[in-house]
């Protein structure tokens, strides 16, 4: 990234000063730049300013002086999304909420807790752990993401597949508005704002305080590893657990090369030679888990070992592995895409055997590694950006996969967000009549186009129109404040 | 060594190791993260010259190692941290006062007899060849701490060359003595002999061995780290294990491979040299238990060292031989992979952030309600009962070597209780 | 007059309006049945172009409830959209047309025992009916309400054009989720045509322990005796006050949920029993019927406000308040001091503060203004006269 003229900004860099404390705003070019990109490494852009707020008034400032000069403005979290949702801009002013990690109350009476965006999701069962409770999403980076970004991302995890994702243990949130505005949203009384604001992406709006549900700690956990000789095989499990009409806490899936990556790093030791593993979890009542555990073990019995933890540490480490597989792929490939895509639970089998088709064809290895009990798949393709082409030969898998769930009636993301990544996808899912409804939403809040811009969308859409009818250069784009994709 | 690129590009970007990261959980900032790190160490890599604010990031950076545990891609932060330190000895030159501070702690630190002559802060500043006035407000409280814990002078234990093994021998190992250890703790020395014999060991405590280097090493002081380190490798040439009862010497000792690995002559005896590097409690742990252990009713706050845990990677052995003794409860403290602030050189170098890190450690510690602190690192121990002292509270501090010397004594826990 | 419904006819089946096709008093002119979506699109821009007031209409169970429409030209019946599009018992998914009786897809999906886990509470409604009042039984304690099961959503918009959201997966993130939008717009903002649902496998038994308690206090001793337990209940009810009534529901496995169920006659008393007590899942009587939504441990207050009659789920905190219409304005005020209570239904003309003060109203506004800058859908039902 060339060294972008961000002198226009001086003059906002000393109001934020002035609302946020000098100390909170960052213009060092240098400190800049590690804030260039999220998870997703692939696209970055040096922020022209960052400000690290300590309250909601300062937000709502920080957004009315961004608004008043036009200037983007972007909220960013932990910074692990995995779709450059808080990839910066170099005309724009990036609002870290990492010093707002209070948790404001907690309230086990009435299973609730109330959080800073800043929190990070973990905490919050660390928290209310000892009273009995947990906060259920658990996203696999749960150790280190805030809320405020599971609020935008509506990230689910491996226990989503029974209790559901971060929307639905959200009880409301307060919201900067771009107006400036602080206003406070849930489900009811009047429209679900609340519903459409989850997994915005940072679009509609900063969350400023998230009020959370807590849910009870299941009097019973069982683990159990399945080791199976193929992937189909696993994934045959997988299908003939769902259609037993098990509902278990989470059922997830990896191939041969991801547990390779996996036992390098955290050496949690699954059964060797195996071409796939599941990890199922049940949890519930003593009487509802025993009895579904049973069924689960003998719908696995195509595989070669199986394994239950027997503690809390057993249980730990098969989660290790699993958890650990995204950044552990680092050990066996320098480079690769984390692809989230999303099939029918019932198209399994065969979309993984057409990734295996995809994947000898093309000479690009693929690691597998998924949410399987909802048709999640994480499917890592690996490649070595040192190797002329590569990256190249690795989109395009990627991209490949991407149709096959289109294809199989599913999704381009499950949980990790469109962002800035999969814009260029989204026309291959939606209408142009479905996006324009949707960005509808993006106009009653954002008018101006100037909360995360760019992202989530192809083509912006211009407020104040007539619906359905658009000509010409799109101002957004000709003011720069907005690219095509 | 390893290409520097290569073990930055290692980095996923992925923020796992965000949430351990001491400085981060200060002051929430990216670039005193150590992903930020990783990608300011990368920024100056592709070209970036190392800038004031860049060098404070990298300066603020206490080397617990809490970073390398976390991280699921196996960066190998211990190693970037080390070079990068070395580069900004080497590159830019500091401020005057930050430059005599520094000069002033490797002065003294690492040479036992000189810090001998250190003992009372008024023989300090008498002893000093350089004007440390400014700088001694710094150090003072420190080394007026270590007077608080420390033993009385007159109960010196001077160690003799070799103890001999109780019963059958089983083993014949070198003990490295360390400098502060050796100054202001001979106890725990005379503590881990005693251990080492009555579990069966011929215990070699050369006369001539200095500083191991752990100090310089972990400040960016490369040269002086290598004379170090091949001073200590040809101390202990004739045994086949070193044991070592401080935290950070040890992981200093383990690295000496990296250290060396450019020099021809010494590559080799010292990746030798770190294979045959024990720590004391990784080395009881594969002896297995052999003396009986008498019963001692107390409470146990096992704190985790930095240079033990996140550098050595050893968690369980020391709990588990403190589970071994009849009596003793251990007391699990909240957050142990965050570091206490002490880091070496840290709390005098960056003694704010030092001092609130000391201040959460301290809350954690006391909320375990235990009778004694047992850590493996002299540092920690001295940060710690610190901050517990700004908290208005005493707690006895030990050696995880001393409180093993007493349950194999029978000595009861009052050897343990309370310092002045 | 003639050419509007010619316009209207080019588009699908139309008749002229009979009185008792009025809205809440309002009477309309038309009364249109698309049978498909393409159908549904052209009607709705036919209306736009002639700028007729509509008003979306399910099996009408009870379209009188809510405030009247300002004005009603035309009515859109959905009657005809009543197709089940597909159900994947392997995915545990199904979808169908907005028409369809929710207990019609019931039926459907029960002979792979199967269920949407939605708690019809009016005998009839249909699923785009069911979507647009976002009404949800006692089970929404364990399940949520229609918001938490709804997947994708297909609408026509007050321009005609047809637009979709979410999918046929349980799990998508993309784009915005219009279907939660949706979900208790009360035909504001669109024409709901089709929805996509998770099904949740029927359970293989279901027992419910009911306990009766003297006042409101132990009643919410009961509950939070209840939430604190590991039994993972379905769903946690209250009715009451004469008398007051403490009812909860297991389900699971059939040799595990009679243990459950004395475990939960353990904690609070009572008999278990295989039926659900005859008030379960139904709405309270009362002249105004008001849904009021506060934290759990308001159950006290919300009785001490609302004397007359209170059922609702005690778990999830959300109640049905059925209030003399007397009595209702301050009630209303007084209930709302603990969270928010809008009314569902009150006797014709009276005169009632129906939603209370409803944050984040001008975002609302902004809202409708992008789907229905002429306010011609349902105009007036809504919060704030939206
Ligand atoms: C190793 C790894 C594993 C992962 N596993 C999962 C997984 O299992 N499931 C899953 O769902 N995701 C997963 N993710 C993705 C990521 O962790 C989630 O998307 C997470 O919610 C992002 O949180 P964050 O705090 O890092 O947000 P950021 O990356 O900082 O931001 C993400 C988006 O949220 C917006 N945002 C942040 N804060 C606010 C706010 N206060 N108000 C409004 N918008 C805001 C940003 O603008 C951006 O669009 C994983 C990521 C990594 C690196
Ligand atoms: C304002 C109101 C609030 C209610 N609240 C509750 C409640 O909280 N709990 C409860 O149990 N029951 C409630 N009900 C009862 C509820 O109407 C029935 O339970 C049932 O869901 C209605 O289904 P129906 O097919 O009979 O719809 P109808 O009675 O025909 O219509 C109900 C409402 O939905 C709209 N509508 C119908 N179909 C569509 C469509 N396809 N697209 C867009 N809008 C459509 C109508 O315009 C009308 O506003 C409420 C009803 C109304 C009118
Ligand atoms: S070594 Fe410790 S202080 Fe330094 S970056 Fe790693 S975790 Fe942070
Ligand atoms: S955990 Fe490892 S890979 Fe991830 S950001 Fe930290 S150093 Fe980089």
């Amino acid at each position: 990234m060339g060294d972008v003229s961000t002198a226009g900004l001086d003059g906002l860099a000393e109001r934020l000063r002035v609302v946020a404390g000098a100390g909170n705003v960052i213009t060092d070019p240098a400190e800049l730049r590690t804030y260039e990109c999220d998870g997703l490494t692939y696209h970055r852009a040096t922020p022209g300013i960052v400000v690290l707020p300590d309250s909601a008034e300062q937000i709502a400032e920080i957004v009315r002086a961004c608004t008043a000069e036009g200037v983007p403005y972007i909220a960013r979290g932990s910074g692990t999304g995995l779709s450059g949702g808080a990839l910066p801009r170099t005309d724009g002013v990036l609002i870290v909420t990492s010093r707002m990690r209070r948790i404001l109350e907690i309230d086990i009476d009435d299973e609730r807790a109330v959080v800073e965006p800043g929190v990070i999701n973990l905490d919050v069962t660390k928290a209310v752990r000892s009273q009995g409770y947990y906060y259920a999403p658990d996203p696999s980076s749960q150790q280190i993401c805030s809320i405020g970004g599971n609020v935008a991302e509506n990230s689910g995890g491996a226990h989503c597949l029974k209790y559901g994702f971060t929307v639905n243990h959200v009880l409301a949130c307060e919201v900067v508005t771009p107006d400036g505005e602080i206003v406070e949203i849930s489900e009811a009384p009047g429209y679900d704002l609340l519903g459409a604001f989850v997994g915005s992406e940072g679009t509609l709006g900063i969350t400023t305080k998230i009020t959370v549900r807590l849910t009870r700690l299941p009097e019973k956990v069982e683990t159990l590893l399945a080791a199976f000789d193929t992937i189909e095989s696993a994934g045959e499990a997988v299908s003939a657990i769902i259609s037993a009409g098990v509902v278990p806490a989470a059922i997830e899936m990896m191939d041969a090369l991801s547990i390779e990556a996996a036992e390098a790093a955290v050496a949690c030791d699954y059964p060797p030679g195996a071409g796939a593993v599941l990890v199922v979890e049940l949890d519930g009542p003593t009487a509802e888990v025993d009895h579904q555990f049973a069924q689960v073990k003998e719908l696995c019995d195509a595989a070669f070992e199986i394994r239950v933890a027997a503690d809390d540490t057993e249980r730990a480490l098969i989660w290790r592995g699993r958890k650990s597989a995204f950044a552990a792929v680092g050990r066996i490939s320098p480079d690769y895409i984390v692809q989230d895509g999303v099939i029918p639970r019932t198209a399994l089998p065969e979309v993984l055997a057409r990734i295996d088709e995809l994947s000898g064809d093309s000479g690009v290895r693929v690691a597998n590694v998924f949410h399987a009990g909802d048709g999640n798949l994480h499917p890592l393709v690996l490649f070595d950006d040192a190797v002329p082409g590569a990256a190249e030969r690795a989109e395009m898998v990627s991209g490949q996969i991407l149709d096959l769930c289109i294809e199989h009636g599913g999704s381009i993301t499950g949980e990790h967000g469109v962002g800035v990544d999969k814009a260029k996808h989204m026309p291959r899912m939606f209408t142009e009549e479905d996006l324009d409804t949707m960005q509808m939403v993006r106009c009653a809040f954002d008018p101006a186009g100037l909360c995360n811009p760019g992202k989530v969308y192809p083509t912006p859409r211009l407020c104040g129109e007539v619906p359905g009818r658009r000509t010409g250069v799109h101002p957004l784009v000709e003011s720069g404040k907005a690219d095509l994709f | 060594m390893e290409d520097f690129r290569e073990l930055l590009d290692d980095c996923v970007h992925c923020g796992f190791c965000l949430p351990t990261c001491p400085t981060y959980q200060l002051w929430g900032e990216e670039m005193d993260s150590p992903r930020g790190r990783i990608h300011l160490m990368s920024q100056h890599e592709q070209g970036e010259p190392l800038s004031g604010p860049m060098i404070e990031h990298f300066d603020r950076c206490l080397g617990c190692m809490a970073c390398v545990t976390a991280c699921p891609s196996g960066v190998k932060y211990d190693r970037l941290i080390e070079v990068t330190r070395a580069k900004v000895e080497d590159e830019r030159p500091r401020g005057r006062t930050d430059r005599l501070l520094r000069e002033a702690i490797f002065a003294f630190f690492p040479y036992p007899k000189r810090l001998r002559l250190l003992r009372g802060p008024l023989r300090a500043y008498q002893a000093s060849k350089i004007n440390m006035a400014p700088l001694l407000n710094r150090i003072s409280p420190t080394l007026a701490a270590m007077e608080r814990l420390a033993p009385p002078r007159a109960s010196h234990v001077r160690l003799p060359e070799r103890v001999a093994a109780r019963g059958e021998r089983r083993a014949v190992v070198g003990m490295l003595t360390g400098c502060v250890q050796r100054e202001f703790f001979p106890g725990v020395n005379a503590a881990t002999a005693r251990v080492l014999a009555m579990e069966g060991c011929d215990v070699v405590i050369s006369k001539d061995q200095g500083c191991c280097g752990a100090l310089s090493l972990h400040s960016g002081r490369a040269a002086e780290a290598r004379a170090f380190a091949k001073k200590t490798i040809e101390t202990f040439a004739d045994v086949d294990v070193v044991v070592v009862n401080a935290a950070g010497c040890g992981s200093a000792m383990k690295d000496y491979g990296d250290v060396l690995a450019d020099e021809p002559e010494w590559a080799e005896r010292a990746r030798e040299f770190s294979v045959k590097t024990r720590d004391l409690t990784e080395y009881l742990a594969e002896l297995g238990p052999r003396a009986t252990r008498h019963p001692l009713e107390i409470t146990v706050a096992y704190h985790d060292a930095c240079h033990l845990a996140h550098a050595q990677g050893i968690r369980v052995q020391p709990r588990a031989l403190l589970a071994g003794i009849p009596g003793l409860e251990i007391r699990e403290i909240a957050d142990p992979e965050i570091c206490c602030g002490s880091a070496g050189v840290y709390n005098l170098l960056q003694p704010e952030a030092a001092g609130e890190l000391g201040d959460r450690k301290a809350a954690n510690v006391s909320a375990t309600g235990a009778d004694l602190l047992v850590a493996a690192n002299p540092g920690c121990s001295l940060q710690i009962a610190t901050a517990l002292r700004r908290r208005g509270e005493e707690i006895a501090v030990a050696h995880t070597a001393e409180v093993l010397d007493a349950s194999i004594r029978g000595i009861g826990k009052e050897q343990l209780s309370p310092r002045r | 007059m003639t050419q509007v419904i010619d316009a209207l006819a080019k588009a699908c089946e139309v008749r002229p309006a009979e009185p008792e096709d009025a809205v809440q008093g309002v009477g309309a002119a038309y009364v249109a049945a698309p049978a498909t979506v393409t159908e549904a699109g052209e009607l709705m821009r036919a209306a736009a172009e002639h700028r007729l007031t509509v008003v979306p209409r399910g099996a009408g169970t009870k379209l009188h409830w809510g405030a009247p429409p300002e004005r009603c030209d035309l009515i859109v019946e959905t009657r005809r959209l009543g197709r089940l599009i597909e159900h994947t018992a392997g995915d545990l998914v199904v979808k169908a047309e907005a028409g369809l009786p929710l207990e019609k897809l019931q039926e459907a999906v029960s002979g792979t025992r199967q269920q949407l886990a939605l708690d019809a509470l009016v005998p009839g409604a249909t699923v785009g009916g069911t979507l647009a009042t976002a009404t949800a039984g006692p089970r929404r304690l364990l399940y949520g309400s229609a918001r938490d099961l709804l997947i994708g959503i297909t609408v026509v918009r007050a321009d005609g054009v047809v637009a979709h959201a979410g999918g046929k997966v349980v799990k998508n993130v993309a784009g915005y989720d219009l279907g939660k939008l949706f979900t208790g717009s009360r035909g504001t903002l669109g024409l709901i045509t089709e929805a996509a649902f998770r099904l949740h496998p029927l359970p293989q038994a279901s027992a419910y322990v009911s306990a009766t308690v003297a006042d409101a206090a132990a009643a919410l001793e009961l509950t939070r005796a209840l939430r604190r337990s590991s039994l993972v209940p379905s769903a946690i009810e209250v009715d009451g006050p004469d008398p007051i009534t403490v009812t909860v529901l297991l389900e699971g496995f059939a040799g595990g949920v009679p243990a459950r169920a004395e475990a939960a006659r353990d904690l609070i008393g009572g008999r278990i029993t295989e039926e659900p007590p005859g008030w379960w899942g139904r709405l309270p009587d009362g002249e105004v019927l008001a849904e009021v939504r506060a934290a759990p441990s308001k159950l006290t207050a919300v009785f001490q406000e609302a004397p007359a009659h209170v059922r609702g789920s005690a778990g999830r905190g959300v109640w049905h308040v059925g209030l003399p219409a007397g009595d209702a304005e301050q009630a209303l005020d007084r209930l709302r001091r603990h969270g928010s209570a809008v009314v569902l239904s009150a006797p014709d003309g009276t005169a009632l503060d129906r939603w209370g003060p409803v944050p984040a109203l001008a975002l609302m506004r902004r809202v409708k203004d992008q789907f229905d800058p002429e306010h011609r859908l349902s105009p007036g039902r809504f919060a704030g006269g939206i």
